[in-house]
């Protein structure tokens, strides 16, 4: 029985497999039709490797191909070189035989040599004066690149001024404006030495006649800061990320201002100019300054840069009398049409006769080109409106215990580029001045510059 | 129950055999079936995977010379064309600003490239 009772149970089973198999079945691939697609497959597997194999082979005899032809370029770039140099050769040694046998054909000390700068004409009319033709000016710039990691410059300014009467009278002159050894230390730093523009805001590096977009300088650049200083200099920048930020530095050691006579009163001995300028050197000690900035650009033509500078050291040794500055410096571009740029400016000076005096002034400068309206007319683009607004208080600087002079100056002109580099500047300013010695009420400039 | 437990325990046997059968074949139908439906799923999720091995991080993209040159030329001066100077005077003007205008070394090569590329005779 229970062998009946298994069987019982295998056959039932069986049959219920029996009629489950069949509908199944009827959606699977038969035998003969498994066994012909295997046999399908097996073919295409071998002619996939014969494929395989027979690429392996063509990208080897590529490769060689390849190789073949790089020798036959090279050998083809050195063959038109050494026919190039046969040629310059030939052509050096025609040329040289027929103006003269001994004329060496080597590039020469001038091959790295390079001058550019800047020349100035004015015209203008001082409240008070006749108008003149005050100005003619060439300001070249020599650049002599050593070697990739040694360059020489020097910038003179050669100028001629007529003064409009009163008082009159003309000068001509021939100065050094500055001249520098500079040697590329590495990628993030220069030491400079020589005659310096000195790193006080920015004004002093980018005020060259083409690039200020106002005839004159803002007071307080020529009356209370020095512009070049003797001595020696370690400057660089360094990237912030890949997005064109940077951090860049300057730290220097230079004579620094002087005294023109000796002695320390508030009354005209400062030379800011130091032993660079007309005085001799009155002191003993350097001075010690820096400068210290971040450039911000988001994108090109937008962009935000931000310094601080200073500098201290006596400029007499009469009671060791010290002059110090701070300058915070900014500029930002919205666009390639809109800039705005300035200085704040605080000097600190020791004196014999008033004690210590904080002469002090800041100065604005927005422009806008036209372009940025695209209105499509002519000459319109060229044209570049600018304004500034500088101030002054010399707190004594200029006539000692007599008193201060205050100055508020509103300057209104405009740009037209006959190029790149030819532009012509009108300004007109109205001075607001007061105090122990004030400036003339107006005045207007008009000046052709070029850049080369 | 109790009439389930009178029968034989092989009969007992036999009929549990018999009803397991059928779930079992379902049952493996159903796991290859399955199978079958996860395998393009599994290999889809594999190759994401594998893709995401293989593809390199978005690379943030490197300044031109020509996008340095607008950032830094452009603030001080009008911008001048690369054919006004030779490719060496490039190089003597570029190592000028690099100093005076404090430029990366690294950027002022790039301009220093960009200008020599179309520069003057």
């Amino acid at each position: 029985m229970k062998i009946s009772s298994l069987l019982f149970g295998t056959v039932a089973a069986a049959c219920v497999m029996g009629a489950a198999l069949p509908h199944s079945a009827s959606a699977q691939v038969s035998a003969d039709d498994f066994n012909a697609l295997k046999k399908v497959v097996e073919q295409l597997g071998d002619k996939v490797q014969k494929l395989e194999q027979t690429h392996e082979q063509d990208q080897k005899t590529h490769q060689q191909d390849q190789q073949v032809i790089q020798q036959l370029q090279q050998q083809l770039g050195e063959t038109k070189a050494a026919v190039t140099n046969a040629q310059q050769t030939a052509d050096n040694v025609a040329k040289a035989q027929a103006a003269n046998p001994a004329v060496n054909a080597s590039p020469g000390p001038l091959h790295n040599v390079t001058m550019a700068g800047d020349a100035e004409v004015q015209f203008g009319k001082t409240a008070g004066q006749h108008s003149a033709f005050t100005l003619a000016d060439f300001a070249p710039l020599f650049l002599y690149r050593a070697s990739d990691d040694v360059l020489f410059e020097a910038g003179f300014d050669i100028m001629n001024n007529n003064n409009a009467r009163p008082p009159g009278g003309h000068s001509t002159s021939l100065s050094l404006t500055f001249a520098t050894l500079d040697y590329l230390l590495n990628d993030y730093m220069t030491l400079q030495a020589g005659q310096l523009l000195l790193p006080l805001g920015t004004y002093s590096e980018r005020g060259a006649g083409w690039l200020n977009k106002i005839p004159d300088d803002p007071m307080v650049r020529d009356d209370l800061l020095p512009q070049t200083g003797t001595g020696v200099q370690l400057r660089g920048a360094v990237p912030v990320g890949e997005t064109g930020q940077m951090v860049s530095y300057a730290v220097y050691g230079v004579n620094g201002p002087s005294s023109a006579t000796g002695t320390a009163t508030a009354t005209g001995d400062l030379d800011l100019a130091g032993n660079v300028g007309n005085g001799g050197n009155w002191h003993a000690n350097p001075s010690g300054g820096g400068r210290l900035a971040w450039f911000y650009p988001w994108k090109p033509h937008y962009d935000f840069e931000l310094g601080i500078s200073g500098q201290t050291g006596d400029w007499s040794d009469s009671g060791n009398r010290s002059w110090s500055a701070a300058v915070v410096d900014a500029a930002l571009h919205l666009g390639p049409n809109i800039e705005v740029k300035g200085e704040h400016i605080d000097t600190w000076v020791e004196t014999d006769d008033v004690g210590k005096i904080h002469p002090s002034g800041w100065w604005i400068q927005p422009a806008f080109k036209l372009a940025g309206l695209n209105l499509e007319l002519p000459y319109i683009n060229n044209v570049e409106l600018v304004g500034r607004y500088d101030r002054e208080n010399d707190d004594g600087l200029t006539a000692g215990g007599a008193g201060n002079t205050k100055t508020d100056r509103y300057t209104a002109g405009g740009i037209y580029y006959f190029s790149n580099t030819l532009l012509f500047e009108a300004d007109y300013e109205w001075l607001i001045s007061h105090g122990v010695a004030p400036l003339p009420p107006n005045r207007f400039i008009l000046q052709l510059s070029y850049g080369f | 129950m109790n009439r389930f437990r009178s029968i034989r325990p092989a009969r007992r046997a036999g009929i549990l055999l018999a009803l397991l059968a059928p779930v079992i074949f379902a049952a493996s139908i159903a796991i290859v079936a399955g199978a079958d439906t996860n395998a393009p799923v599994a290999q889809a999720s594999e190759l994401k995977v594998a893709a995401a091995k293989t593809a390199k991080k978005p690379e943030k993209k490197k300044l031109t010379g020509a996008e340095l040159y607008q950032f830094h030329c452009n603030r001080c001066h009008a911008e001048r064309y690369a054919t006004e100077f030779t490719s060496a005077q490039w190089k003597t003007i570029v190592t000028h600003m690099r100093v005076r205008a404090n430029l990366p070394a690294a950027q002022a090569r790039e301009i220093l490239k960009y200008l020599q590329e179309d520069s003057g005779n």
